[in-house]
């Protein structure tokens, strides 16, 4: 097992200056960590380990040596806590050797002989975890079947063995990366940074996370043929802007691996589906849509939906799956409905077609006149130089559905009108805003529709607004 | 622990023993679960899913079943792992704990919890990349060229470095069947034939979209097309995927002749598939700009009054009917030269003899006129016909 990251108490030289630590003849003793706890944020390159490490004092000076070659720890955010004895054990200083990176010493006076329990806390980049989803539908669609992940990524550098894994859903605020902070030595940081900044931040972050890690009974190495293995839970709680998973028990995560543990699996979800044409959210097609709520009514609720990749399946009659499509799902908050875009569906046409332009209501810019007069005529006639310069164009469309599947369909439909714009329909249409018109239809299975409307648009001189007027009326001339 | 592995590209394997994940690499004992069942499904537009059915050996407590992909293209995100329901006397409880990623590997290692020791019959479901089809079409038509056979062929391509013995295939239409498919194996098969599908031949004259013979002489191509409605018989059930079609007749001596091929685009139920075969020289058509006048209203605002003649002549023995098809903007832009705008056109049909577009295939731009021309007389002599396009255009400036 690789465990890149050291940690020494020094024997020989104890009373000594520090040196002397330097020296090339050494001995030290490598107490090994009791517990691991690790807070990861998915929204930066973010974890917080919190370890803690029994080791036993002799009264004096004690200096401990930490050192984390080849690991992506941010030095300035290694931190050492006694936490028991409460009294009695205190840390003295901290040093950073000029000639050896990634490594610290710390001097600790204890007052008696005895054994203490230390907790290091540090920052580490390259331990990520994101969520994903698996959504399988019924063959009827009218409920789906919701599964959710998470996946931890190692990628630090160093081994977590029987690690407590706490994933924390939000987006954090960072004024430095820790893979930078990493790179860099300590001194370099402290000119670089302003350093209260920085330590606010990690403060910030560090106070919120101030639970210890509590001392696991479940060890997911030990099992031996109890009953029925559960699937771990994962304990979902608030905090600030924050959610907190938990997940049940310790987790192994070795470097350059990464595992996946079910975040929940909710079956029956009630969904509907809904047909959509929104070219500013979705492109031009119109495209199908599965529609839930994230709330108790849905069976879901419990927790908001961290951003994550969500695929899509169909059960089919046969009780194989049809592959319906993959989207990125954004955060959904608790009650907030969940859209998922399954794309076109090439059993539903949707055609639009223009059947008639005219215009009228012309206004013209008179810019001069000329006055002529034909030779041995005393008549005279005055042409005005004029120019269109306002009229309405009438455009009359017909948007054509056509529902080729085996059940009926609903449709949405929206379309932007930039300019001074009347809607004339008899499709009781509504404003999604000040040029953007919304109707909706039902078309049966097998069936088409077949919607009317006529767009007036007030050109040049004419138009006087920006915004869209809604009127009931008899489409075309 | 047990621990389960797919060989060959894909293989699964289980391991006996309880070990911890960093040390698998040392002694194991796997068994080989063979596939019991696969269906790949090729209904998804871009992608392909398959799933395998395997009977997976289990003993009670965690088992490790690892699943490698070698020198595939499987989505590792994609993969789902469902336990399918036991046979109903056996009170057999499995569920799949967490998926392990071990690195620069294209593996994974499912942590499955059985209650008993038995067998678990598992699906496996993942997109798989280098797995295509395409469709197409050979049609022969009869002698008469009033109907045709149409058959539909699918077409896999199987690049994805992955040999499945035996298989149910999805397309998405059609049914399903069963076929072994080999290494780099490319697989066609007929998933359709429709007898008696009535066609309609028709030529069509259109400047925009097909253009000029010789634009010297005025005299247009005309094109020659097929046109197969998905309706009717046993067509009309499902959409006609977009694939190449390739046209045959029957030359009444027991063999056929290659007619043109053309790629057919999709077309779902109730829509019409045209398949441009070729040029028909025996009908000539010259479209010539007749009359061209301006009258001011007002200002800059004008009034354009365009009559389009077309003289046709058959020189076939039959009699046909041709397709006249033109843009109005394209008019206006034509006799406007040098002074076009952006505007839609807004006109009306004058009294010319063309006055009653197909209404269907007709809208505030395009206009398509069916005109019946006789066959040549029996002295050989084509009656020219003329046609006249009288177009009224308002408003324009």
């Amino acid at each position: 097992m690789r465990n890149r990251l050291g940690f020494c108490l020094a024997l020989l030289a104890v009373l000594l200056p520090l040196g002397v630590l330097a020296r090339n003849v050494d001995l030290a003793t490598v107490p090994s960590r009791n517990t691991v706890q690790l807070t990861i944020y998915n929204s930066e390159d973010l974890t917080l380990v919190r370890e803690t490490r029994v080791v036993t004092f002799k009264q004096g000076v004690n200096p401990l040596q930490f050192s984390w070659a080849n690991t992506l720890i941010d030095p300035t955010s290694v931190e050492l806590k006694v936490r028991q004895p409460k009294t009695g054990v205190e840390l003295l200083d901290t040093t950073y050797p000029h000639d050896r990176p990634q490594t610290l010493y710390w001097n600790v006076q204890s007052d008696a002989n005895r054994e203490a329990t230390i907790e290091i806390s540090y920052f580490t980049s390259g331990i990520s975890w994101r969520a994903d989803y698996l959504a399988i539908a019924d063959p009827d669609e009218k409920a789906l079947h919701l599964n959710s992940f998470v996946r931890v990524d190692n990628r630090s550098g160093e081994d977590y063995e029987n690690a407590q894994v706490r994933l924390v859903v939000g987006t954090i605020n960072l004024v430095e990366k820790i893979a930078q902070l990493a790179k860099l030595p300590v001194g370099r940081i402290e000119d670089a940074l302003k350093k209260n900044e920085l330590q606010e931040v990690r403060q910030k972050a560090a106070r919120m996370m101030m639970a210890p890690a509590p001392v696991s009974a479940a060890d997911s190495g030990t099992y031996a043929g109890a009953e029925m293995e559960a699937s771990k839970e994962i304990i979902k709680e608030g905090l600030s802007e924050y959610f907190i998973y938990t997940i049940e028990g310790t987790e192994t995560v070795p470097n350059g691996w990464s595992k996946r543990l079910r975040s929940f699996e909710v079956a029956d979800v009630p969904m509907s589906v809904q047909y959509r044409y929104r070219p500013r959210e979705y492109g031009e097609p119109l495209v199908r849509l599965y529609l839930l709520r994230n709330d108790a009514a849905s069976k879901l609720g419990l927790t908001p939906l961290p951003d994550g990749q969500l695929r899509a399946f169909r059960a089919n009659s046969q009780g194989g799956l049809s592959y319906l499509g993959e989207q990125s799902l954004k955060y959904v908050p608790i009650g907030d409905k969940i859209e998922l875009n399954l794309g076109p569906d090439p059993a539903v046409v949707f055609e639009l077609s223009k059947r008639k332009v005219y215009r009228d209501n012309l206004w013209f810019q008179v810019k001069g006149g000329s006055l002529y007069r034909k030779l041995g005529d005393d008549a005279l006639k005055l042409e005005l130089e004029s120019v269109v310069a306002g009229w309405d164009e009438h455009t009359v469309f017909r948007q054509e559905i056509r529902n080729y599947t085996r059940k009926p369909i609903s449709v949405q439909i929206r379309r932007d009108y930039p300019g001074d714009v009347v809607f004339r329909s008899q499709l009781k249409p509504t404003l999604h805003d000040f040029q953007t018109v919304q109707f909706e239809t039902d078309v049966p299975a097998g069936g088409k529709a077949g919607l009317d409307y006529e767009v007036i648009t007030r050109e040049g001189y004419n138009q006087k607004q920006s915004r869209v007027e809604l009127q009931a009326g008899e489409v075309g001339r | 622990m047990k621990r389960t592995r797919w060989l060959y590209p894909l293989g699964i394997l289980l391991v006996c023993a309880a070990v911890p994940l960093a040390a698998m690499a040392r002694i194991k004992l796997t068994t080989l679960p063979v596939r019991e069942r696969v269906e790949i499904q090729l209904d998804h537009p871009q992608s392909t899913l398959v799933e395998e059915e395997r009977i997976v050996p289990l003993v009670k407590g965690i088992n490790q079943v690892d699943f490698s992909w070698a020198n595939t293209r499987i989505d590792p995100n994609s993969l789902i792992l469902r336990i399918l329901p036991p046979e109903a006397e056996t009170p057999f409880e499995v569920k799949v704990l967490s998926v392990s990623y071990p690195p620069s590997e294209t593996a994974l290692i499912w942590a499955v919890a059985a209650s008993a020791s038995g067998t678990a019959r598992v699906r496996i479901s993942y997109v798989l990349g280098g797995l295509g089809k395409d469709f197409h079409y050979r049609a022969t038509a009869g002698r008469d060229e009033k109907t045709l056979e149409l058959t539909q062929w699918l077409r896999i391509n199987n690049n994805a470095n992955e040999a499945y013995e035996n298989a149910r295939f999805w397309a998405g239409v059609g049914e399903r069947f069963d076929k072994p498919l080999g290494l780099s194996e490319t697989k066609e098969v007929q998933l359709a034939r429709f007898a008696g599908v009535p066609v309609r031949k028709t030529y069509t004259c259109d400047p925009v979209a097909f253009g000029y013979l010789d634009e010297a002489q005025d005299k247009l191509n005309v094109p020659m097309h097929y046109v197969i409605k998905n309706a009717g018989g046993s067509l009309g059930k499902e959409p006609l995927p977009a694939g190449k079609a390739r046209i045959f007749q029957d030359d009444g001596k027991g063999s056929s002749a290659f007619l043109g091929e053309d790629h057919g685009k999709f077309t779902p139920p109730d829509d019409e598939l045209t398949l441009y075969l070729g040029l028909a020289r025996d009908i000539a058509v010259r479209r010539t700009v007749d009359r061209n006048e301006r009258q001011r209203i007002a200002g800059n605002l004008y009034r354009y009054d365009v009559t389009l003649k077309y003289e046709i002549e058959n020189f076939k023995d039959t009699p046909v009917t041709l397709d006249i098809a033109e843009s109005v903007r394209q008019i206006r832009d034509s006799i406007r030269s040098g002074e076009t705008n952006d505007l839609d056109p807004e006109w009306q049909l004058g009294n010319g003899t063309l006055r009653q577009p197909d209404p269907d295939k007709s809208d505030a731009d395009q206009l398509l006129f069916h005109v019946d021309l006789p066959p040549r007389a029996a002295d050989g002599q084509a009656q020219k016909q003329v046609h006249t396009l009288r177009l009224t255009l308002n408003n324009e400036w």
